[in-house]
């Protein structure tokens, strides 16, 4: 006996819109883990991201019927999540957010470098204890990035998610996804290199 | 400028700000054509600040792929469906 083949994203979307109870579990049951991931790259916090996976359901159960079935469900839901996190973020203090371009490399007027601009402290990764305190750091270092850097990081380094999904969700090509993420990158390993220079210094001064 | 050994010494055809701003991650992710992937190697062999930049570019992308999504919380899934059922019920 084979089993039940799993009904696709749109047989769903039409379950739910013809008001099938179990259409939409189903839906919840595949997405609640990738819209919670989600909302909390945006909010850091899991009360937080627990509320706005909800209100990301809440807005999917109310609002399926304005989807248009030509375009891929996993975008329009994906969305409506990052729109649930960001409202919930606006209702907190804001975080200051960094200005990217001054953490990207300087170079000479004709484009190239002198000495190497930071310590090579790549070593540190092939140590455990070492990288999963680097990894933590690197967290909050994308916690720090402008919105349309962070998610893109976020989505693509963290959530795994494939380049051209988030390029679709966030309604941005692939080559401003490419630069986006690719700075945030550039940002992340310069201020990683500023707490493994601060490191070293301690070690020698201790 | 006298040049040091530890100082970039390829042509000016791919600066080190081409390679590492627009370049890099191309290079990295495998999409670079061949024929640019041996201009970017021939800068790297002639530029000591480019190698090390790559070596903390590449332990940058290591460090990044510890992290991992956040614990899901139990019942979650329980949860949103209690949530959207009772305001169903409210806005009945």
């Amino acid at each position: 006996m084979s089993a039940e083949p799993e009904p696709s994203d749109l047989e769903l979307v039409r379950g739910i819109k013809a008001g099938d109870d179990q259409a939409f579990e189903q839906m919840v049951d595949r997405y609640h883990s990738r819209v919670y991931s989600l909302a909390y790259g945006v909010l850091r916090n899991s009360e937080d991201a627990e509320e706005a996976t909800q209100d990301a359901f809440w807005t999917l159960y109310r609002k399926i019927g304005t989807f248009d079935e030509s375009r891929k469900f996993f975008s329009w839901f994906y969305r409506v999540a990052l729109n649930a996190a960001y409202s919930r973020a606006r209702r907190r203090p804001a975080i200051p957010t960094v200005a990217i371009e001054e953490y990207l490399p300087k170079f000479r007027s004709d484009g190239h470098m002198l000495a190497p601009d930071v310590r090579d402290w790549s070593v540190a990764v092939e140590d455990e204890v070492a990288a999963r305190e680097l990894a933590a750091r690197a967290e909050g270092f994308i916690a720090e990035l402008p919105p349309a850097y962070r998610d893109v990081i976020w989505m693509y380094d963290v959530e795994e998610m494939p380049a051209d999904q988030i390029a679709e969700t966030l309604e941005i090509s692939i080559p401003a996804f490419k630069s986006r993420l690719h700075r945030a990158r550039l940002y992340v390993r310069q201020r990683l290199s500023e707490v493994t220079r601060g490191a070293a210094q301690e070690k020698v001064a201790g | 400028m006298k040049k040091n050994d530890s100082d970039c010494h390829a042509p000016d055809d791919v600066t080190c700000q081409k390679l590492i701003l627009d370049q890099l991650l191309a290079y990295e992710d495998g999409s670079m054509p061949e024929s640019a992937r041996q201009d970017f190697r021939r800068h790297i062999d002639m530029c000591p600040p480019c190698v090390e930049f790559l070596k903390t570019y590449q332990a940058t992308g290591k460090t990044l792929k510890m992290l991992k999504p956040r614990q899901i919380p139990v019942d979650l899934a329980k949860a949103v469906l209690s949530f959207v059922r009772a305001r169903c019920e409210k806005e009945k």
